[in-house]
């Protein structure tokens, strides 16, 4: 014990978060303090280290036995860690991405890094969020970087329009979270989620305290982009830079979901809460269905290969809403087969963005259907990945996508009240198949109207060739992940 | 002594006005201050409900709230800047270069 009230222990239990958010620090004071106009490969490297000691720590912590730090503001359990991990994978693959990208546009955006770091550490901190309040910081820190990231090619019209948009609908998705926090907390009187969990009738039943469990559902439900809280989803990821699109798509998405979980196990895990006999299960149910279908059917008319990705992104959040509806009839078991697709889709996004961001040139981005035309004869390889990691959004076998759809629609089915909900998202895959091949068949089948180009980077390559062979990976020996996913499922406090 | 449910009251009103300022003004800036009129009345709401509890904790999660909500506007108002810069507009209605 120490003045600040708690054991000093605690730090090592906390080394993920401290390393990461420190790091964030120095490259920012590093990016201030440097006359580097050029492209700032040092920082780059100095992102993959901390990532990469995050990431240790975290490994070291998997044995660790779950508990509550920091006056239970934080909570360390293996379930925060999977979570943790895939975040620091898909921000170490961004990184990967940024350098060669932002050299071949032209836009050096040194303090790209220093964001990177300081968004992960509020991902960290929401999915350990053991409590309300470090919950909204979690969120507050994560959200606030990643408007900037998006915003950070000010030279470009649509990089500064969804920057505007993303901030606005996020800043007022965070005003309903604090109303919402304000409610539960001034009724139930406590801020930490075990003890909002364990509160009695009358606190529970009133309804002031429900409206403000719903700010905060519907709060979380515009960070995943659940329709129809969605509308800010495809103008962020079609404006962002595209390394930023691939790193914003793929960690706030599993970021909001870890927060997600724990607070429908822990503080609203009551089923006398909200709607009907089954809690929350019908809202997330029409939630799930509304977003599959909707970001499915949209992404059927785009012409844009970017803008088609960022709905199939928000059908994703629909495919794992499913997950979170059975957790609510089956119980925890429900959480592994989540995390393993929390995985998979961390791997493709990063992935199938990447080689958006990969294929074009200075000032001529490749984004419209048209320009992907004839792609497999100029670059059989590039060509091959995209097919595979279309091919795993869609859920097509051998690969990671199409195990964890497997996985989760299984384990789903263990309750029969879901057969519907089941049937809708297996209708759903097949729709997304037919855009995505859509992408296949222009690559292969058409004749190139311009001549292909592509950005020379070695870190975009090595990225791309990582984040296919993981997903092809993962598809074809998932026993392993699957069992740390099992483990992290189980041990939520 | 005003009693303490005339001040959550208060905090709903605000809040209400500050979703419906978000939602039906089209300037950017007035979206803006309509956001901070939510984060002021979960602010009001929140010292209601401290002092009808005597708890101080209340109080201190305020304080965060007031913090957070500079950050928001700093960052709110470098992004308006940066587009202003861009296209000459505050108004999100001519934000519409990726509709479809």
């Amino acid at each position: 014990m120490n003045a600040l009230g708690f054991d000093t222990a605690q730090l090592g239990l906390a080394a993920p978060l401290c390393i990461v958010s420190i790091g964030g620090l120095v490259l920012l004071m590093l990016e201030a303090f440097s006359r580097e106009r050029g492209p700032r490969t040092h920082l780059a490297a100095l992102t993959l280290v901390v990532l990469g000691l995050a990431a240790l720590a975290f490994v070291r912590s998997w044995s660790a036995p779950p508990q509550a730090i920091f006056h239970s503001m934080l909570v360390v359990d293996r379930f925060s860690t999977f979570i943790g991990l895939l975040i620091l994978v898909g921000a170490g693959l961004a990184v990967g991405l940024a350098g060669g990208f932002m050299r071949e546009q032209r836009f050096e955006f040194g303090e790209f890094y220093a964001l990177v770091l300081l968004a992960t550490s509020g991902m960290l901190t929401l999915v350990q969020a053991a409590d309300l309040v470090s919950l909204f910081i979690g969120l507050e820190t994560m959200s606030l970087a990643v408007y900037v990231l998006t915003g950070s090619w000010r030279r470009n019209a649509k990089s500064s329009e969804a920057a505007m948009k993303y901030f606005l609908v996020g800043a007022f998705a965070s005003a309903l979270l604090i109303y919402g926090i304000a409610l539960v907390y001034g009724v139930g009187g406590s801020t930490n989620l075990a003890a909002i969990g364990a509160l009695e009738t009358p606190e529970i039943s009133d309804p002031v305290f429900l409206i403000g469990a719903l700010f905060i559902f519907i709060a979380l439900a515009f960070k995943i982009a659940a329709v129809p809280f969605h509308m800010w989803a495809p103008d962020a990821y079609e404006g962002a830079p595209t390394p930023v699109t691939a790193f914003m798509a793929a960690t706030v998405k599993a970021a909001g979901f870890g927060a997600l979980l724990r607070l429908v196990a822990t503080a609203f895990a009551r089923p006398e809460l909200t709607l009907g006999s089954n809690g929350w299960v019908p809202l997330v149910s029409i939630l799930a269905i509304a977003t599959m279908t909707l970001g499915n059917v949209a992404a059927l008319r785009q012409e844009s290969v970017k803008r088609l990705l960022a709905y199939s992104s928000i059908a994703h959040a629909g495919y794992l809403l499913v997950g979170v509806a059975a957790l609510g009839l089956i119980g925890p078991e429900a959480r592994g087969p989540i995390l393993y697709y929390l995985a998979a889709y961390t791997l493709t996004t990063v992935g199938s963005f990447g080689i958006v961001a990969w294929y074009g040139t200075h000032g001529d981005e490749r984004h419209s259907l048209d320009d992907w035309a004839g792609l497999a004869t100029a670059h059989p390889a590039g060509a091959l990945a995209m097919t595979l990691l279309l091919l795993s959004l869609g859920g097509i076998p051998p690969t990671a996508g199409f195990f964890g759809k497997f996985y989760l629609f299984k384990v789903a089915l263990g309750s029969p009240a879901l057969l519907p909900l089941i049937l809708v998202a297996v209708a759903n895959s097949l729709i997304s198949v037919f855009y995505y091949l859509r992408v296949v068949t222009a690559m292969y089948f058409r004749e190139e109207l311009r001549p292909v180009t592509v950005v020379r980077s070695t870190g975009m390559t090595v990225t791309l060739w990582i984040a296919t062979f993981g997903t092809l990976a993962l598809g074809l020996f998932p026993g392993w992940l699957v069992d740390l996913a099992t483990q992290a499922s189980l041990f939520v406090k | 002594m005003i009693p303490v449910s005339h001040f959550l009251a208060l905090g709903a009103v605000l809040f209400a006005i500050g979703v419906l300022g978000v939602v039906i003004r089209r300037n950017a800036i007035i979206v803006l201050m309509s956001i901070e009129l939510m984060l002021n009345a979960a602010n009001l709401t929140l010292l209601a409900f401290g002092r009808a509890r005597h708890d101080a904790h209340f109080h201190a999660l305020a304080f965060l709230v007031i913090a957070v909500a500079a950050a928001e506007a700093a960052v709110g108002l470098a992004i308006v800047v940066g587009i202003f810069r861009n296209r000459h507009a505050a108004n999100l209605d001519e934000l519409t270069l990726m509709k479809r």
